[in-house]
């Protein structure tokens, strides 16, 4: 669940706006529903009260014109039984869930902020509890209390405690774990603010849900009960007694169970449309249309020269709207050279970036005058082993661009082995030697090792490693110490400024600070609002006099001075983080 | 996967620096001790709990548990035999030390109705709710997980409109359906109209025969709510940094999705799938009413219901509890070998 979590930041960082809840037809047509269910409950048993009890009819009438869905043994109408049982049936799954929800929710935030000693305990306990089948403790506290309307309600709210208390621990946790929560406690903000500012918005989405999904489950298995004789007892009936009298004569009428079985699914049937469709408002996905780079019609404006990359007018817009999001941004890199795109968010450098990459995000679209890197037109099909081999790629938050379940040695080298075709051997070789380049300590070990079991800084230098094991001629670094702590900033810039040097890697280098673009960059491009609105050719010569945008004298204005070592003091080691 | 278990590295784990020699990379081998002795001291607990649950059912019936138990309409004769059989007669500690010393030796006692050990009736029933619980969360999870991935990588980003709006209400549909409605609606189907499957067990007929509507009814539902969870999490995945990572080093669609995706669906199926076996656990007990399938669910209900066996209705809670410790522990230990962030304290 902390994935629905990234999912709700990736949401809130997309170009679609901010985070917002929306209506869908799923939601509105289960709330219909759920109302008709409630109006039901309400009116039926003043309306049908007499002909759902009254005796005297003819008893087992299949269907006819008076009683659509036949009578029962006693001659009673199925209709009217049946819409007369759903204010019994749903009042008590109503108070079930409140009951369980409330005190599950209570009891798996006490046991999150209890001191840890009690938080196992606590944990411990709720795990017994939810290994439980449901319905065995219902059937235990049957077997305790006896067979009834209230015993009922009182077994599936105390079976389902569990369950709530465990999602709402489980949640905590994890979100507890989570960077920023993380970040807020080493801040020294008090736990029970933390819950109530970080842990407790991020729950009530998964909490939403579940209670939707729990009321859906305690309308079935309070019928359940009543169906296998444990709940409701004559002269009271719920939709569980119901279908139970009709299975008895299932083979002879069978138009008895219809309505029961109908209802029943109907309700249950709504809650979940309103748990999905809950889920699907708080957590929307806009993007409507795919990713498609294509060739701008009118005629180059830059010659190919002995460029890297040459991008020539990349435009971006956002599919479903039509915004402009990266107008007519032109640039070359040379061989070996360093080239930096400085704005900040929202600006359309990452956006520059990714259409370079070819990676493009769902809903855009993009156009190019002439888009070629080492020959190869990239506006075209290109083999993606062609990619492979010629882009790398190292993205701004190591902490989640790599895959949490797989080791880094298996990871890191998948790309050599099924799109460069090197042999396992070899391409773990390639890597290790990488490894080292980048000053990763025990380079062997981090290759069985799973990327939580390495600090921010470490796994940057991974990915920097496996980025260059490909041996590409143009490293697209998108905001690669943005994540980072200043200390690690630097030896990350190092790293990537010796691999530079070293191995002659041209460099698009994406960054929202001028001060690092500053220390390792040839030349620099200031972005804002989808456009170039300054050239710096003259690094050495940068100052506040020799640039002319007032965004870039702001730019400069806000950045301290930082210089780069020349022999980098890269040896120092780090703990496990 | 296994490789991480048996580390030679001396480091006892991460979150442990290394204070002197070249700093090394930190082996899984500490997280997987602490892991399973964590485990099996909450196993033992656990099963403490187990006893004194069972032990508290008679207890805790309201009044005079013995009086209640013979019926409204017993002697005072029989209502006092009960009182003897179930030791009701004994200070309470001597009552728990009994019932202990019997659980130890696998004794719950004397069925009242079939004269014979309790835990025998139980489990001679044990097999028949294991073997179709356990093929239907199989074939659930399997064709769930196979479902919801194919149908969330097919409706990524919005594409196949159409297909995202049939499943869901096709999946939401079958799935708000009881599953006792299910097996009801099956029987009247299979059974009762086309004649081409047994209505209910009888030895007379094939097991494997008999077992086909029961699987049924416990995996259909079942598999939709899975297959609905697993599209929703594969388009949460999809979306992930790390899958970014993966499309930038053009990895090909297989090992995209199966080795960079599925490893991270499977934490959330695992996960799901203990929830939903201690469902399908209660699920079946009411199942095998509609079949008369002659496992745990009869023997439960019959006991409670109708003969107020409580030597039975103890033994069955029980073996009914053990096996959800059992199966929540090798579901976890088969998380921890996916994702060893699962080892952690933290997690519940």
């Amino acid at each position: 669940m902390a994935d629905t979590v990234n999912a709700v930041r990736t949401a809130a960082a997309s170009p679609a706006g901010p985070r917002s809840f929306r209506w869908n037809a799923g939601l509105i047509l289960g709330l219909g529903m759920l109302a008709v269910v409630a109006l039901v409950a309400i009116f039926a048993p003043i309306v049908l009260g007499g002909q759902a009890s009254g005796l005297g009819g003819t008893p087992n009438l299949g269907s006819t014109p008076e009683h659509p869905l036949g009578t029962d043994t006693l001659g009673r109408d199925m209709l009217a039984r049946t819409l007369v049982a759903t204010r019994a049936t749903v009042l008590m799954a109503a108070i079930a869930t409140a009951l369980s929800s409330i005190t599950g929710i209570a009891i798996g935030i006490a046991i999150w902020l209890a001191p840890r000693r009690i938080r196992e305990l606590g944990l411990r306990a709720i795990e017994f509890a939810v290994s439980y089948p449901t319905m065995l403790v219902a059937i235990i506290v049957a077997a305790i209390l006896g067979q009834g309307v209230v015993q009922v309600v009182v077994a599936i709210a105390i079976a389902n405690v569990a369950g709530f208390a465990r999602l709402t621990a489980n949640l905590a946790a994890k979100i507890a774990t989570s960077e920023y929560v993380t970040t807020a406690r080493l801040m020294g903000v008090p736990a029970s603010r933390v819950a109530a500012r970080h842990v407790l918005p991020n729950m009530a989405e998964p909490t939403l849900i579940l209670i939707a999904g729990a009321f859906s489950g305690a309308l079935v298995e309070i019928s359940g009960l009543s169906f296998i004789g444990l709940g409701a007892q004559t002269p009271a009936f719920d939709w569980g007694t119901l279908l139970n009298d009709g299975l008895n004569k299932i083979v002879v009428n069978p138009i008895v169970i219809v309505g029961p079985a109908v209802a029943l699914t109907f309700t249950s049937l709504a809650a979940l449309l309103v748990g999905d469709g809950l889920a699907a408002a708080a957590n929307p996905r806009s993007n409507s249309t795919q990713a498609r780079l294509v060739r701008d019609k009118a005629a180059p404006t830059i010659e190919r020269g002995d460029a890297v990359l040459v991008a020539d007018g990349i435009t971006v817009a956002h599919g479903a709207s039509g915004a402009t999001l990266v107008s007519d941004v032109s640039f070359t890199i040379g061989r070996g050279e360093v080239l930096g795109i400085v704005g900040e968010s929202g600006s359309g450098k990452s956006l520059t970036a990714s259409v370079v990459a070819k990676l493009l995000g769902e809903g855009l679209s993009a156009s190019a005058r002439r888009l070629e890197l080492d020959g190869v037109d990239l506006l075209g099909p290109v083999p993606p082993r062609e990619l492979a081999s010629k882009i790398g790629l190292i993205y701004q938050d190591p902490g989640t661009s790599l895959n949490p379940a797989m080791v880094l040695g298996r990871q890191l080298s998948e790309v050599l082995t099924l799109r460069l075709r090197h042999s396992r051997r070899a391409s773990r070789e390639l890597l290790l030697s990488k490894f080292r380049q980048v000053m990763l300590s025990d380079p062997e070990g981090r290759l069985r090792q799973y990327p939580h079991q390495l600090s921010g800084g470490m796994k940057q230098r991974a990915m920097i490693a496996s980025a260059m094991s490909t041996d590409p001629v143009l490293l697209i670094a998108d905001e690669p110490t943005t994540a980072l702590d200043v200390t690690v900033q630097r030896e990350v810039l190092t790293v990537l400024g010796r691999m530079n040097e070293e191995s002659g890697t041209a460099v698009l280098f994406i960054s929202h600070d001028l001060g690092v673009v500053r220390a390792l960059c040839d030349r620099v491009l200031v972005m804002k609002d989808g456009k170039i609105v300054e050239r710096i050719d003259d690094m050495a010569g940068l100052s506040a006099e020799s640039v002319s945008h007032p965004y870039t004298k702001q730019l400069l204005a806000a950045t301290p001075v930082v210089t780069l070592p020349t022999a980098a003091p890269t040896a120092r080691t780090e703990g496990e983080s | 996967m296994s490789t991480q278990t048996h580390e030679s590295s001396p480091v006892s784990g991460p979150g442990t620096p290394v204070l002197d020699g070249p700093p090394r990379a930190a082996s899984l081998g500490g997280a997987w001790r602490r892991f399973l002795l964590r485990r099996g001291v909450g196993l033992v607990i656990n099963l403490a709990l187990l006893v004194i649950v069972t032990f508290l059912i008679v207890q805790l019936i309201p009044g005079d548990p013995a009086t209640a138990i013979a019926g409204e309409s017993a002697t005072l004769a029989q209502v006092e035999l009960v009182r003897t059989q179930l030791g009701l007669d004994q200070p309470f500690f001597v009552q728990f030390g009994t019932y202990l010393l019997g659980v130890l030796q696998l004794d719950f006692g004397t069925s009242f109705r079939y004269r014979v050990p309790a835990l025998e009736v139980v489990m001679a029933a044990v097999p028949f709710t294991l073997a179709i619980t356990v093929a239907a969360v199989i074939l659930l999870l399997v064709l769930g997980l196979a479902l919801g991935m194919a149908v969330g990588v097919a409706t990524r980003g919005d594409r196949r409109r159409w297909l995202g709006g049939t499943f869901n209400v096709v999946t939401g549909v079958i799935s708000s359906v009881p599953v006792y409605v299910q097996a009801t609606a099956f029987v009247v189907i299979f059974a009762v109209l086309l004649r081409v499957l047994p209505p209910a067990y009888s030895p007379a007929y094939g097991f494997g025969i008999a077992a086909i509507l029961p699987i049924a009814s416990l995996t259909v539902g079942g598999m939709c709510s899975v297959a609905r969870i697993v599209r929703r999490e594969t388009a949460v995945i999809l979306e992930q940094d790390y899958m970014r990572t993966a499309r930038g080093w053009r990895l090909p669609a297989l090992s995209l999705y199966a080795r960079h995706m599925l490893p991270n669906l499977l934490t959330t199926a695992l996960t799901l799938s203990g929830i939903i076996l201690t469902a399908l656990l209660g699920s079946a007990l009411i199942t095998e009413a509609v079949f008369a399938w002659p496992g745990l669910g009869g023997v439960i209900v019959q006991a409670i219901a109708i003969d107020k066996d409580y030597p039975i209705i103890r033994a069955a809670v029980f073996v009914i509890g053990l096996i959800s410790l059992v199966i929540t522990l090798v579901i976890d230990v088969i998380l921890g070998l996916i994702d060893p962030r699962t080892l952690g304290e933290k997690r519940g």
